[in-house]
């Protein structure tokens, strides 16, 4: 399956109805043989772009590219794509073997070429001897494979997942999860994977595009998305993060020095001018100290703590506002109302451009 | 896209040089031509001979048209090019055919201008035939492939011929027919526009006349129309609501005999229940007889007339109520009810504050459907009416009265059409404004309070006397078919079914014989037809978007506030002359069956596939099936209770449809029903019951062989769509109309 | 899939409209006005002594007038067999019918020739009956209401509510019986009387026959019709029995008439020519009708009322068969009785 191909998008609008606009002028570009994730809060536009690559939607203006091809006018079966639904969407009246060949059966393959090109799929996804079932009477995660099966018995260049694994339960999710990614490395074909689950997305992909509101909010690693959210929306919704005012001032044409009450920290200053700015700050990259710690930047007043287990959950009231810190269960360890000191560095802090008198 | 032009460009042009261009009414074996004659012949010939042998140059396009699309198809054109030849040859061709085909008529030009414009004309054309329909028909496919080719609808071919074919159906049976009786009413009485016709007509004394109040002998028919809705709807929703109480609240082990009491309505021949009510309260009905001989009282006459049509009309029609109440009153949430009582109010208050007020919508929404079912009635009107006239039986008259006048006709169809669609629209305002009833959705665990006493006790009062006379009314009905004379000799007999079906020397010779097949032969072939039209235009309006969608939709869904006899009397007067020369074949009756009956088999199969979801469709496209194979692999299989199911309601409904029919039958298609109501206006009851009852068994028959095959279906856990098979039956448009 | 589906319905509905056709070599669709038994009878004989597929539409005759007229342009039906004169002799007015002259006519009684003969041979005589009253002999008597003899008696107070006429819109029977009491009386009394016995009826059902089906089944008490119906009634075991008015009544000529533009012109014609022959007449009584037949070789049933025994007025059919004189009449029945309180 070298087939892969890169898909793109160029100034995509999708308009339903003269009111509303479910994408804004979306262009990006994912590169062949990759994994990206259309990542989003619902109703952000991320499964009407996915149903664009489909073709069960047209753009209304733009073009969608598919291997250099202009696909924008044509119907899905034409595409050379495939896809795997939410709801797995599996043929209730057809047994599994029947779903997997289903492809191969409407484009006139030879019976028996289906049948087998059918049961290596399914092998593939290790359902070998469920032909015969009914898809009822399968469980989620099985009914999940056979959907992927089903995907890839065509030996498409794009796959499409549509929110696959929000229909099971968290430990299989987190399997199954890992399997797409095992699966997609190993055939090498891009795909294209919409959800709503930054952990999910975190955690298999090459490359995540965050849509918010019709529109790109940011496009970029795993990591860049983490490490330098581009906005407070993005902090926010890749990870948690504490939102913290602060002043800055210039060093040089890379970094500033970013005061924080008492404390300073020099981080990039990804264009922002001198002034008031925003603070993104990861929770789990703050240390709790004692009042009296000589590291402590912010001082403040534990107003709840939580036991998770490996972790303790605490919000901390300090005078740049209530702080949300996440640190290990061993150790330093205060009770609610107790006093505390926050330290953190430059890793897990990042200036939100942009952020500011937009989204406070 | 490419093979759809393809095909019917070979279709078309296949039927062009084969099929006879006009309708023959002898058929080709009758031809008394050898050999190949037969191809240019003027009557038999195929539209080539017609053009090349006859010198029917108008009918060029048939010849052209698939010619230029069978090029545009084989030629390597870009895309986007032959999509423009196969719209070009398929939108020109149609139009240009169906131009020609109302511009030469029976006497040469059918209008002055046409005359002067491209002078004289010899010649005459007749309706046409096979190929005269198969054509234009094959056109309009070659017209959606190009359309399919520009980009719409998806650019799926399938997906744009059914909506094409469908769009041209319905504009040709439903929108035609009712716009040229609207024209009508414009008619004076010698054929001229006259838009004074329409106001004079409508200011008929005989229309609006209130003179009943003041002592005269009777009101307008409108009124009377109107009054007889009214007390139709309001009492059918009194006993259906308290049939309804019971059955779900009553914790009576009533349920399965009241459903099954439902479904006779739905089978029974329209005017069997009046019968039933001449045989118990007519003048020697056995009540009547039971007074005279036991009390001196002399009942009279008073069935025939508003009593008697009111009557009828409540046993016809309680049964829809029921069915449409029985919904409601289940999907009431007992949440709400057990929150009243958990807040200190009485049963009684409970039933009175909570459980009356959520059912109002419902209520109303069976009130309308009752109006409108009483207002299309026809059959028991006619059988029952006396001197109460209503507007169904005086369209009757106006079209078959020894003063036919077509305007009359018209005008009053347009009155009732008037009334009808504005009690549809009523119902469907109520229907579509957000309803209180919480049906299915999460679970609601509670448990749904019992009737307060009192309440139980009226409804049971009401409702067990009705059924007990709605069973005696039914037995009574079908054993005046089994005795001698009714009223007067019940010796048991079998001479009215011998009469009806009598086989003599291998000849059916019995009266009943010929309309019965007729019947079943035209109900089989249009039951079908309106299931497959049902699906195909269900999958189309729930699946597809495109320009002008709610419109069609709702064009298609017209014909059921349309009542019977509007329906018959427009059809007359649509397909009564060439190109489309229905009238007195048979075509037109199945027609007639297939669009009437569509709207309620668009409705089930449209609340099927909401349950069948989309991604499925979706699912097949993106697996490389076209529209094609996402209807047929996907849909279709997974819908097949829901056709069975519009197959038999299908059936069925063409086997007791009167009003509709009344005026499209001839001596060659006569039907069962029209042949029952001409017998029991003669008063061959016995006879007239012979038949009804075989119709009856016949359709019981069907109804229990579709229930089995259903019955046996292995189904998936998704396609558990609603496989019963009557309440199709819940739909206004008329059960017995 | 569609395509299929569109092809089976197109083969189907026109295979259909076809399929009559292909039969049709041998088919004759008749328009009957007698009733049904008799429809069923002549077309069951005709079929069989043929092989020619006969269908029947049995309809007043009021109807079938319509409906020819109705379809004049593109005939449906081939022959109407039956009804009163009337609708026949108008419909040979408004050339709706065809001449044909039978080699049979001459074994004609004088009033079926003169039928014929009035309508420029486009219809003729089947057969004749007289009009009178039926009456439900056990409803009178329990009801002590001595039964009538005469028109007048019709007005009397003891038939309140008590009699039935066919509508004169769409029945020939009861034309015959307004244009019986038109010329018995003259117009202008004659309206006086009719508006005098609405008073008494209870119903004006659609059909000719309607009314005495409703005397045997002791629906009514008297009604305006044929007496040979009423013997039809009498014979099939109801207390009916008939009276002729004293003052003397009007009859039918029963007709017969080919539809103009006939599809099937040759079956017509050769029906037409059997339905005068004795043998075909005699069909009538067999199947209980028992109207006057006009072949004279007919043998008549001794059921039947004697024809020369009834005091009959001299019906002029040539004016009262004309259609502007009927309408003329109708309407004015329509506009000046039918809207009367009772």
């Amino acid at each position: 399956m070298s087939r892969a191909a890169e898909v793109r998008f160029e100034r995509v609008w999708k308009r339903f109805g003269a009111e509303s606009v479910a994408v804004r002028g979306v262009s990006f570009t994912v590169p062949a043989g990759t994994l990206c994730t259309l990542l989003g809060p619902s109703g952000c536009g991320k499964t009407t772009t996915l149903r664009m690559i489909a073709g069960l939607e047209y753009p209304s203006e733009g073009r969608v590219l598919i291997g250099g091809r202009d696909v924008s006018a044509l119907p899905p079966a034409e595409r050379d794509v495939s896809m795997v639904f939410q709801s797995y969407a599996l043929f209730p009246h057809m047994t599994v073997l029947e779903n997997v060949c289903y492809g191969l059966t409407v484009s006139r393959r030879p019976k028996r070429e289906a049948m087998e090109a059918g049961r290596a799929a399914l092998d593939s996804v290790g359902l070998a001897g469920f032909e015969a079932r009914l898809p009822s009477e399968l469980s989620g995660g099985q009914q999940q494979r056979v959907a992927v099966a089903r995907a890839l018995v065509l030996e498409p260049s794009v796959l499409l997942f549509d929110e696959p694994l929000s229909n099971l339960d968290a430990r299989l999710r987190r399997k199954m999860r890992e399997e797409i990614r095992d699966l997609q490395q190993r055939l090498g074909v891009t795909v294209v994977y919409v959800t709503h689950d930054q952990a999910e997305a975190l955690a298999i992909s090459d490359k995540i595009i965050v849509m918010n509101q019709a529109v790109i909010a940011q496009e970029g690693t795993p990591r860049e998305l983490y490490a330098s959210p581009a906005s407070a929306f993005v902090a926010g919704f890749v990870g948690e993060a504490n939102r913290i005012p602060a002043s800055l001032r210039r060093l040089d044409d890379r970094d500033a020095e970013v005061s924080i009450g008492k404390a300073r920290l020099v981080l990039p200053h990804r264009g922002l001018p001198d002034g008031p700015a925003e603070l993104a700050l990861r929770p789990e990259a703050i240390t709790l100290l004692t009042p009296a710690d000589p590291a402590a930047m912010l001082e403040g007043t534990v107003s709840k703590a939580a036991y998770l287990g490996g972790v303790m959950e605490y919000t901390v009231a300090t005078p740049s506002g209530e702080v949300f810190v996440v640190s290990p269960s061993a150790g330093f360890t205060p009770a609610s109302g107790d006093a505390v000191a926050l330290s953190f560095g430059r890793h897990g802090a990042a200036l939100l451009p942009g952020s500011l008198g937009t989204a406070a | 896209m490419r093979a759809a032009g393809l095909w019917s460009s070979l279709l078309a042009l296949a039927a062009a040089l084969l099929l006879p261009w006009y309708l023959t009414h002898d058929g080709i074996a009758a031809a008394p031509l050898a050999g190949l004659a037969w191809l240019s012949d003027p009557d038999f010939g195929p539209g080539a001979g017609q053009v090349l042998a006859q010198g029917r140059w108008w009918l060029l396009p048939a010849l052209l048209a698939p010619a230029i699309g069978l090029l545009a198809a084989l030629l390597p054109l870009p895309r986007p090019a032959r999509a423009w030849f196969f719209l070009l040859a398929g939108g020109l061709g149609l139009g240009l055919l169906v131009a020609q085909g109302y511009a030469i008529g029976v006497q040469g030009w059918s209008a002055p201008w046409l005359e002067a414009l491209f002078g004289p004309m010899e010649d005459r054309q007749f309706g046409v035939g096979w190929g005269g329909a198969m054509v234009p028909a094959a056109l309009a496919v070659l017209f959606a492939a190009g359309l399919a080719g520009r980009g719409a609808f998806r650019g799926d071919a399938f997906t744009a011929t059914v909506a094409v074919c469908i769009a041209l159906a319905i504009a040709v049976f439903t929108a035609m027919p009712l716009v040229l009786l609207l024209g009508d009413a414009f008619r004076d009485a010698g054929g001229a526009l006259a838009a004074g016709a329409l106001f004079s007509r409508l200011a008929d004394d005989r229309l609006w006349s209130l003179g009943c109040l003041a002592g005269a002998p009777r009101c307008g028919v409108v009124w009377n129309t109107l009054l007889l809705g009214a007390l139709v709807g309001a009492g059918t929703t009194a006993l259906g609501l308290a049939f309804a109480l019971l059955v779900v609240r009553g914790r009576l082990r009533l349920g399965r005999p009241l459903r099954w009491l439902t479904v006779l309505p739905i089978v029974t021949p329209p005017f069997i229940l009046g019968l039933g009510l001449i045989l118990i309260f007519g003048r020697s009905g056995i009540v009547s007889l039971a007074a005279s001989s036991w009390f001196g009282v002399e009942l009279g006459r008073w069935i025939y007339g508003l009593p008697g049509v009111l009557l009828a009309q409540l046993f016809a029609f309680t049964p829809i109520a029921f069915l449409v109440l029985i919904g409601v009153v289940e999907g009431l949430s007992p949440t709400l009810e057990e929150a009243s009582s958990t807040l200190r109010a009485t049963p009684r208050d409970t039933f009175r504050t909570v459980t009356l007020p959520l059912l109002r919508p419902g209520l109303a929404n069976a009130f309308l459907l009752g109006f409108v079912e009483s207002m299309a009635d026809f059959g028991n009107p006619i059988v029952l009416g006396g001197q109460f006239g209503v507007l169904a039986t005086e369209i009757f008259f106006a079209v078959v009265g020894a003063q036919a006048d077509a305007g009359r006709a018209a005008t009053l169809s347009l009155v009732l059409l008037a009334m009808a669609l504005g009690a549809f629209f009523l119902q469907r305002r109520l229907t579509a404004r957000k309803s209180y009833v919480s049906i299915g959705g999460k679970g609601d665990a509670g448990l749904a309070p019992p009737l307060p006493a009192g309440v139980r006790r009226l409804c049971l009062a009401v409702a067990l006397p009705w059924a007990g006379l709605t069973v005696a009314l039914y037995v009574l009905a079908i054993s005046g078919g089994f005795v001698e004379i009714w009223g007067r000799d019940h010796t048991p007999t079998l001479r009215h079914m011998i009469k009806a079906f009598e086989i003599s020397g291998g000849q059916l010779t019995g009266l009943a014989w010929n309309s019965v097949i007729t019947t079943v032969t035209l109900a089989a072939i249009s039951a079908p037809i309106t299931a497959a039209l049902g699906i195909v235009s269900a999958w189309l309006f729930s699946r597809t978007r495109f320009a002008g969608r709610g419109a069609l939709e709702f064009a298609t869904m017209l014909t059921f506030a349309v009542p019977g006899t509007v329906i018959g009397v427009a059809y007359l007067r649509a397909f009564n002359l060439p190109p489309l020369e229905l009238a007195g074949t048979g075509a037109i009756i199945v027609a007639c069956f297939v669009f009437r009956n569509l709207p309620v088999g668009l409705r089930s199969g449209m609340a099927a596939m909401a349950q069948i979801d989309p991604s499925l469709d979706e699912a097949s496209h993106t697996l490389g099936g076209g529209g094609a194979d996402a209807f047929r692999r996907v849909v279709l299989p997974l819908l097949r209770p829901a056709i069975m199911a519009g197959l038999v309601y299908a059936f069925v409904r063409a086997m007791t449809t009167i009003s509709a029919v009344i005026f499209l039958v001839t001596a060659d298609t006569e039907l069962a029903t029209v042949f029952i109501v001409n017998r029991v206006i003669n008063g061959d009851y016995g006879l007239a019951i012979a038949v009804a009852v075989v119709l009856i068994a016949l359709m019981i028959v069907m109804l229990g062989l579709a229930q089995l095959i259903v019955g046996r279906r292995r189904i998936g856990r998704r396609a558990a769509v609603a496989p019963s098979i009557q309440p199709p039956g819940v739909q206004p448009g008329g059960a017995v109309a | 899939m569609l395509l299929r589906v569109v092809q089976a319905a197109v083969i189907a509905a026109t295979a259909l409209a076809a399929s009559g056709a292909a039969r049709a070599q041998g088919s004759l669709n008749l328009y009957c006005s007698v009733q049904v038994e008799w429809c069923q009878a002549a077309a069951n004989a005709f079929g069989r002594e043929t092989g020619i597929r006969v269908s029947v539409s049995q309809k007043g005759s009021g109807e079938v007038l319509a409906q020819i007229r109705a379809e004049a342009q593109n005939p449906r039906g081939d022959l109407w067999f039956g009804g009163t004169g009337d609708p026949h002799l108008q419909a040979a007015e408004e050339n709706l019918s065809a001449e044909y002259r039978s080699a049979a006519l001459d074994q004609l009684h004088d009033w079926a020739q003169k039928q014929a003969r009035d309508s420029h041979y486009r219809t003729v005589g089947i057969y004749a009956g007289a009009l009178g009253f039926g009456f439900n002999t056990e409803l009178l008597a329990r009801r002590n209401i001595a039964a009538p003899a005469c028109w007048k008696d019709l007005l009397e107070p003891r038939f309140r509510n008590e009699i039935q006429m066919a509508n004169p819109q769409s029945s020939g029977t009861a034309y015959v019986m307004i244009a019986t009491i038109v010329q018995l009386m003259g117009e202008e009394q004659a309206f006086d009387y009719l508006k005098a016995l609405h008073r008494n009826i209870n119903a004006y059902p659609r059909q000719g026959t309607g009314p005495i089906k409703s005397v045997a089944r002791g629906e009514t008490g008297v009604s305006i019709s044929f007496v040979h119906d009423a013997v039809t009634e009498r014979l099939g075991g109801f207390p009916v029995s008939s009276a002729v008015p004293c003052e003397g009544s009007g009859y039918e000529v029963g007709s017969m008439s080919i539809i103009r533009g006939a599809r099937n012109l040759r079956n017509a014609q050769r029906f037409y020519d059997w339905a005068l022959t004795p043998a075909a007449q005699q069909l009538g009584a067999e199947t209980k009708q028992f109207q006057t037949p006009s072949n004279r070789a007919t043998p008549v049933p001794a059921e039947a009322p004697q024809m020369s025994q009834i005091r009959l007025i001299d019906y002029d059919f040539a004016r009262y068969g004309a259609s502007a004189e009927r309408r003329r009449l109708i309407e004015r029945w329509d506009r000046e009785v039918n809207t009367l309180p009772r």
